[in-house]
């Protein structure tokens, strides 16, 4: 433990402008949403409405949790809450990772292990920093709703479920940051362990399992039952899975050597068949697209498997005309179809991510000095960006075909879920294309742009623009994917919003390689 | 014949935000020469071996590279031009055999199999500098990373190498190794631009040199041109006390230590030296040209205090 306090000094000197950021964002998600609700409903029946109304809407249900209770704060958790977790779980895994082994791939563990620091000293600065952003994030949350009026005891419950997310998701992080052996691998297999929980506690929302929300560790958080139940005991788990984790990340990090993980390094070929760039960005990229495309075929199989069991839709309520307004289009109100283009749309989404992190890992080839070693060869910067580009963009469409084949089928309708769901492709590929603008001509900020441009693509238009007072007619206008024709729920096949999308990806991707051509290598 | 010039670079200027890198920087390279590149930490070494790459343009001055412009014609001088940075970074998931077959690949080397063509070159500087091959680039050591762009470089064709202190990281014997191949590809007529800091290597290997300071060229030279400037030191064991010596126009620093004297003196004032000394009269005296290190050491204390 020598050393962890000055370690922990220095995550803090590192972390002063992000972390403020996110613990101020996430943590005042829900009183927004409390105030936007607050407004558009003005009475107790209002709201009560609207409850039952969404408490019948399966598809909505699987993506935001059961209706727990029929009031303004009770409706403001069930729309906002599984964001929250899902966030803060993210951004746990990502500032551990960043602080663990991060530090040993960039070899500084290795300059401050050298000094009077304990063994696990950078572990325990990082799970200390991390773990009190965590439950800074639930203070602020808690505080936000009672400053809106709720009580004390459902507010400091929601604080605590937000809470409970991030610190369980941290000692995730530090338990693969010990089993693989560099920083990726560690944010990919603590992903998984994210999205793994999500998929748990989507398909017992969406499918009326509720008992397997006991398996997720977002469904504990969700169990809580903020101002219905108040329910701490689920909470127990959250604790079990943190103390479990945390005592296998300490107990391999003082087996394991500095730098190493499990699995052992093998020899591989004497000489290489690598002769093209295209062939080289493939090595450096494949790693990526094979994690996302087996985490689609899994997300596709667990959305695919509720189309079936989502049940018609009762009544005629103004919330229930809004659900058919947004995601289906000429009258059409079948549910089924309505929730396969929700599918559709999120599985879009959530794709945009995986052309981002390519463009991050040609940044990183960049900065790393080893774009340099090639482009002191007889490469121009076209070509070489061209190999990263080209295989970004077949990848997203690679995923969204193999996921909406695996959607299409688990769903029984195998072709139109399929053209639903490849039919983000142009989507996302406009999406991604601000990442390759900022690659460009920002290149430093490159990081910052393409995680805010997820962020922004898969929060702005439903979540952050309506709390921020857009109202959301004005708020889906920058969101590329509600260009798309609704082909499943309704709407006929345009390629003018089509072919728009994939012209702005063009111009944006060639203005990016333009300004890689124009500016200095670093 | 009259073989051009390789690289020409005149009043290269190149600014970071508030700092300079490069104030008016002067560098030419002859063919068929190892041309030394010198200067302290920050002097704009590495700043001026990427503008001359093309991975960065100058913002004033005018360099010339086999003939082209490097910002302009880069892909195109590239296939004639072979780099070997000082810091290393390989791609972890590839083995260094890998590694130095795709940089051989996209500098344009041929991949036939007949001996004598690169692939034997590279098989046989593979063993020369001991590296095994079939270790993922995850597992090299910092000097292991260095021979695999050492090995790339070596086993191309190109007719120009640019080499960025590229040796800080081999072991004496490797270093040994390096020094014999750099004459080699001098003698099979290739150019060689070395930047480093291990002023012994130079002054094995280097003909001519160029020290660079606060991003402009202070010196440039043969060695024996840059000692023909300098002083020679002198220590001398007298019968008596060398009394005037101090007052010589041309000589300094003069330590006495019993009857031992030691002192410099600049060029062409070394008879009236000599004259003086020798009416004191001289038991025994060693004189030697000044070490590049010395010649080194003088641009680096200049720069202590001019700070």
């Amino acid at each position: 433990m020598t050393g962890t306090l000055r370690l922990l000094r220095l995550v803090l000197r590192r972390e002063r402008v992000l972390a403020p950021l996110w613990i101020l964002l996430l943590g005042s998600f829900a009183a927004g949403q409390a105030g936007r609700y607050a407004a558009t409903f003005t009475s107790d029946s209002a709201i009560a409405d609207f409850a039952a109304e969404m408490a019948g809407n399966k598809a909505l249900l699987a993506f935001s949790g059961q209706v727990y209770s029929p009031t303004l704060p009770g409706m403001t958790v069930w729309k906002i809450a599984d964001t929250v977790f899902v966030l803060i779980g993210l951004v746990a895994v990502l500032t551990v990772v960043r602080h663990t082994r991060a530090e040993e791939d960039g070899g500084r563990a290795e300059l401050l292990g050298a000094g009077a620091v304990g063994r696990a000293a950078p572990l325990s600065a990082a799970l200390l920093f991390t773990w009190s952003a965590c439950a800074l994030t639930g203070l602020v949350a808690a505080l936000g709703m009672m400053k809106q009026g709720f009580d004390a005891e459902g507010s400091i419950a929601f604080g605590l479920a937000v809470a409970a997310v991030g610190i369980v998701f941290a000692a995730v992080a530090a338990l693969a940051a010990q089993l693989t052996d560099n920083a990726r691998g560690a944010v990919g297999l603590a992903g998984l362990a994210l999205a793994v929980g999500y998929v748990l506690r989507f398909l017992a929302d969406g499918g009326d399992r509720e008992p397997l929300k006991w398996f997720s560790p977002q469904g504990w958080s969700h169990l809580v039952k903020a101002y219905a139940g108040n329910d701490l005991t689920p909470l127990a788990l959250s604790l079990a899975l943190t103390t479990a984790a945390t005592t296998g990340a300490y107990a391999l990090r003082a087996r394991r050597d500095l730098g190493a993980g499990l699995i052992a390094q093998k020899s591989g070929p004497a000489d290489g068949r690598l002769r093209s760039p295209l062939a080289l960005a493939w090595r450096v990229q494949r790693g990526l697209l094979t994690g996302w495309l087996a985490g689609i075929t899994v997300a596709g199989i667990a959305f695919g498997s509720l189309a079936t069991a989502i049940p018609g839709l009762a009544g005629q309520g103004a919330s229930i005309t809004e659900f058919f307004d947004r995601y289906a289009a000429g009258g059409h109100t079948d549910l089924v179809d309505t929730y396969l283009w929700l599918m559709a749309l999120s599985l879009g989404y959530v794709t945009a991510l995986y052309p981002l992190l390519a463009v991050l890992r040609m940044r990183a080839e960049e900065t790393g000095g080893r774009a340099e070693l090639l482009l002191a060869g007889a490469l121009s910067r076209t070509r070489w960006a061209g190999g990263h580009l080209l295989i970004a963009a077949a990848g997203s469409a690679a995923i969204l075909t193999l996921g909406g084949l695996a959607m299409g089928a688990v769903a029984g309708d195998p072709w139109r879920v399929l053209g639903a769901v490849a039919l983000q492709t142009p989507a996302v590929w406009a999406t991604a294309s601000v990442g390759v603008l900022a690659f460009g001509l920002l290149p430093k900020a490159t990081g910052w742009i393409c995680w805010g441009v997820f962020l922004f693509v898969n929060l702005f238009g439903e979540i952050l623009g309506p709390i921020v007072g857009i109202p959301y007619s004005a708020s889906k206008t920058v969101i590329p994917f509600l260009y798309l024709p609704k082909v499943i729920s309704g709407g006929d096949f345009t390629a003018l919003p089509v072919l728009a999308l994939a012209a702005l990806a063009v111009l944006f991707t060639a203005a990016g390689v333009a300004g890689l051509r124009r500016r200095a290598v670093a | 014949m009259i073989a051009p010039t390789p690289i020409t670079a005149t009043g290269l200027r190149k600014r970071f935000g508030a700092t300079t890198a490069l104030d008016g920087l002067d560098l030419e390279v002859h063919a068929g020469e190892i041309h030394g590149f010198l200067g302290p930490n920050g002097a704009g070494k590495s700043t001026t071996i990427r503008i001359l790459l093309g991975l960065m343009r100058g913002d004033g001055g005018r360099a010339v590279v086999l003939g082209g412009d490097p910002w302009r014609d880069a892909t195109e001088l590239h296939r004639r031009i072979a780099y070997v940075p000082g810091d290393v970074d390989l791609w972890p998931q590839l083995t260094g055999g890998e590694a130095i077959d795709l940089l051989g690949a996209v500098r344009g080397v041929a991949s036939t199999r007949a001996p004598n063509t690169p692939t034997a070159r590279r098989n046989e500087l593979i063993e020369l500098f001991d590296l095994d091959p079939r270790k993922k680039c995850r597992a090299y050591s910092k000097g292991n990373r260095q021979k695999v762009a050492l090995i790339a470089a070596f086993a191309s064709d190109a007719e120009l190498l640019i080499l960025d202190e590229p040796t800080s990281g081999l072991d004496p014997l490797m270093e040994a190794v390096f020094q014999r191949r750099v004459l080699a590809e001098r003698d099979r007529g290739r150019t060689i631009l070395l930047s480093s800091h291990i002023l012994s290597e130079v002054e094995a290997l280097c003909d001519r040199v160029s020290i660079v300071r606060k991003g402009r060229t202070v010196e440039t030279g043969t060695l024996a041109d840059l000692r023909h400037l300098t002083r020679t030191s002198v220590t001398a064991t007298l019968a008596g006390p060398p009394a005037g010596l101090a007052a010589l126009p041309g000589v300094t620093d003069v330590a006495t230590d019993g009857d031992t004297v030691t002192f410099h003196v600049a060029d062409g004032r070394l008879e009236a030296a000599m004259r003086l000394l020798a009416a004191v009269g001289i038991r025994s005296i060693t004189s030697r040209p000044p070490t590049l290190e010395e010649l080194f050491l003088r641009h680096y204390e200049s720069e202590a205090t001019v700070r």
